[in-house]
């Protein structure tokens, strides 16, 4: 990974066409592996090229590393053939379960934050590590439901998971905030309680309240609303206090703005960036 | 997490008739599912309004992805008449 704090975007069919023309104010694109599993070889190298433009990190959602289940070895195979076509900087995937029981979720699902659950995560990583070649950086997710069976509050669950897996951290800040607001917990001091040492990649979005039939409101992580204040703030916190150079990744994935507001989003993520390095050395 | 109880997750977060019948009884629901008496336990206080939000923003990004699937399938299919 790179040696300074950079700061990138999601690369979604939507968005190539902005990213190509202002590839000198983007840092790093994130491209969605799983987009790219089926894909000829015509494809691969297309994405490889644009690696010559470009560095790119892999992101992957299909795997269900937080799962007793094993992961399929059909899914790591394919996984390791896009990573051995594009060689992108690094990888990662989600802390989450993604189907159970012979049925796809369709989306990602936070599993139970318990010690069998790591034992699980620990295992799958270690399947993936093995038919992969190299370790992922795990993301927290975002929930809209306290998952069931969860013996431990999120911010200590995460802790653990570097040290079982040997894996570091990729902080989604806004999955961080969207939980804090949805099960009252505070963003700011759960951020002090991650082994920050272990977090490298950065993931930025914005979401939207939804309401339940009892009137009662959520933040759902969306993609396609505009970061919010509170998640830039987190950024300036977390550059202070981590050691590592970071890479911050903008995600959106739909109701897009124009390509002008996306630059503008980076550019408040190098502000919040700036103001933490500052903090921290002053 | 065992398998099971990760299983039934699934089942009630995309099984309309499953949930219904889950929090008419989520006891009972559970044990009929097989889940052990601890996994039932923790169901029993299972968080309803994230239960709900749950399944709605499942589907809904099931249903993005067939709109967004079905979007791709029509543009390939200009692409390859008009090559």
């Amino acid at each position: 990974m790179s040696r300074v704090d950079r700061v990138g975007l999601g690369w979604r069919p939507e968005l190539a066409a902005g990213i190509l023309a202002h590839v000198d104010a983007i840092d790093v694109v994130e491209v969605i592996a799983d987009d790219y599993v089926a894909a000829g070889l015509r494809d691969l190298r297309a994405l490889r090229t644009l690696g010559t433009q470009v560095p790119v990190l892999l992101h992957g959602v299909g795997l269900g590393l937080a799962s007793a289940a094993p992961v399929e070895t059909r899914r790591l195979d394919g996984l390791a053939r896009v990573i051995g076509a594009v060689e992108p900087e690094a990888w990662s995937e989600h802390l989450a379960f993604v189907r159970g029981g012979g049925r796809e979720l369709g989306h990602l699902a936070a599993p139970p934050r318990s010690e069998a659950t790591l034992a699980g995560l620990a295992a799958n990583v270690a399947r993936a590590r093995a038919v992969v070649g190299t370790a992922p950086a795990l993301e927290n997710v975002a929930t809209l439901i306290d998952p069931p069976g969860s013996e431990r509050a999120e911010p200590v669950w995460l802790a653990e998971v570097p040290a079982v897996t040997g894996c570091d951290l990729l902080l989604d800040l806004h999955n961080l905030h969207a939980n804090a607001v949805n099960f009252g917990f505070d963003a700011r001091a759960a951020l002090r309680d991650l082994p920050l040492a272990r977090v490298r990649q950065v993931h930025l979005a914005g979401g939207a309240w939804i309401t339940a039939r009892s009137g009662e409101r959520r933040v759902l992580d969306d993609h396609r609303h505009d970061v919010p204040e509170a998640v830039f703030e987190l950024l300036g916190e977390l550059a202070a206090l981590a050691p590592a150079p970071l890479t911050v990744i903008l995600e959106r994935d739909g109701d897009y703005p124009t390509f002008a507001r996306l630059l503008e989003e980076l550019e408040r993520a190098r502000a919040a960036l700036s103001r933490g390095r500052m903090q921290a050395a002053a | 997490m065992s398998a099971s109880l990760e299983a039934y997750l699934a089942r009630l977060y995309l099984d309309r008739d499953a949930r219904a019948a889950f929090v008419a009884d989520p006891g009972g629901a559970a044990r009929r599912a097989g889940l052990n008496e601890a996994e039932v336990a923790t169901l029993e206080h299972v968080d309803r309004v994230g239960l709900e939000l749950t399944a709605r923003s499942l589907a809904a990004k099931r249903a993005q992805r067939t709109v967004r699937r079905s979007w791709l399938r029509r543009l390939l299919a200009r692409w390859r008449w008009r090559s």
